[in-house]
């Protein structure tokens, strides 16, 4: 009798038991399951503003950072049909301001070459001018040079001193003064320090600093 | 009696900015004393090439033009000879014309020993007012090469230096405009 109410006791433990835990696993699971599905609302939430916000320009995120965004956000590969629809609009955006900014670049890049090239050929014009020999000869370089400018009456900056990024001018002058100037006086003591160009490749306007 | 002392201070003390920001730099004063000075040596060239026979008509013309933009508006360059105790007083381009009409075959003018008499004050106008004197050596020479005529003259030009704010390419540039005014004559000698 003894040996039969242990056994009884026994299979209700071990009934118990089994029980127990399958109630304890299908609750964790449960769970991890709730968690999962916040953490994956967090994330489209998040997302949404996210790419939303590239969208309407109201982050102030670099370029490399809205694009390492976009990335992550592609990682966690949501499959979202409102997500996907930002992604594609935002490469599509990023991918435009990519190509402005290369763009952008290169003919920044273009215009130093130019400037460096310009600059040298501009500085020798000046002593020609300067150390002409007649009056001709100076006109015909100054000519020369005038060809370069988008017309003579060009714009031409002359800075006397520079102090602490700021800039103390004389009178700004047009170009063909100023290289009529450099004729008179026979003298060359400014040099190149800014140029700028127009759509023709013609310089439009030119900085000149005190050598 | 706190309060007056704690308001005399707060003005005292704008006003001590305000003329701080008035001031400029030794560098920057420097920059525009150079200047200044640098207009009156380039004065001296545009006399030069005017007065020379040598100087195509068409040329001095557009000197003429360039010496002009030097002045103010008003200004009037003094004449002297040593035939004479009277000084004329001429608008510039009437002076320049005068000089390239003169009556010798060949002239020579060299302005030399030019520097500041008066250092460039600030006046309450913010407008830097200076005074710088040349000495000019005339010489005039017949057809055959014969100095007929020298003289030297002591001149004092006053200058004008004030910073003014003009448009380029969608920028304000600021800058220091500088322009001569009368050059009296103070002194002619015949060394």
């Amino acid at each position: 009798m003894k040996s039969k109410i242990t056994t009884i006791m026994l299979v209700l433990l071990a009934a118990f038991i089994t029980l127990g835990g399958t109630t304890s696993c299908k609750s964790k699971k449960r769970l991890a399951k709730e968690a999962a599905e916040a953490e994956y609302k967090s994330k489209v939430e998040q997302a949404i503003a996210d790419l939303n916000a590239i969208l309407d320009d109201e982050t102030l995120w670099t370029l490399e950072e809205k694009e390492a965004r976009v990335q992550t956000i592609k990682d966690w590969n949501l499959q979202n049909a409102e997500v996907d629809d930002l992604i594609f609009q935002v490469e599509k955006k990023l991918a435009r301001e990519r190509a402005q900014r290369d763009e952008e670049e290169r003919r920044a890049a273009q215009e130093r070459e130019q400037a460096a090239a310009v600059d040298v050929v501009l500085g020798r014009n000046f002593n020609s001018i300067a150390n002409a020999g007649s009056t001709s000869q100076a006109n015909r370089v100054i000519n020369e040079t005038l060809d370069m400018f988008e017309s003579p009456n060009t714009p031409v900056l002359l800075i006397i001193k520079q102090n602490a990024g700021f800039n103390d001018y004389d009178r700004p002058t047009t170009i063909e003064k100023y290289l009529n100037y450099v004729k008179d006086q026979k003298k060359a003591s400014e040099k190149v320090h800014d140029i700028k160009y127009n759509a023709n490749g013609k310089i439009n306007e030119l900085e000149l600093i005190k050598k | 009696m706190k309060k007056i002392i704690a308001t005399l201070a707060f003005v005292m003390c704008f006003a001590g900015i305000a003329l701080a920001q008035d001031e400029l730099s030794f560098e920057r004063k420097q920059a525009i004393d150079s200047l200044a000075l640098e207009k009156v040596r380039d004065l001296s060239k545009y006399v030069k090439i005017v007065g020379s026979k040598e100087t195509p008509f068409s040329e001095a013309n557009r000197v003429i033009d360039r010496a002009e933009e030097l002045f103010m508006s008003d200004a009037e360059i003094g004449v002297s000879s040593l035939g004479s105790n009277q000084i004329t007083y001429y608008r510039v381009r009437k002076y320049f014309e005068h000089l390239m009409r003169l009556n010798y075959d060949r002239v020579e003018i060299e302005w030399y020993n030019i520097e500041y008499v008066s250092d460039l004050q600030r006046q309450p106008d913010g407008t830097y007012v200076g005074v710088i004197t040349v000495f000019q050596t005339f010489r005039g020479y017949d057809q055959e090469g014969n100095l007929v005529y020298k003289d030297t003259t002591k001149k004092d030009i006053t200058v004008y230096v004030k910073r003014k704010e003009t448009q380029i390419g969608g920028r304000t540039i600021g800058f220091w405009d500088v322009l001569l005014g009368d050059m009296r004559v103070k002194e002619t000698t015949n060394r």
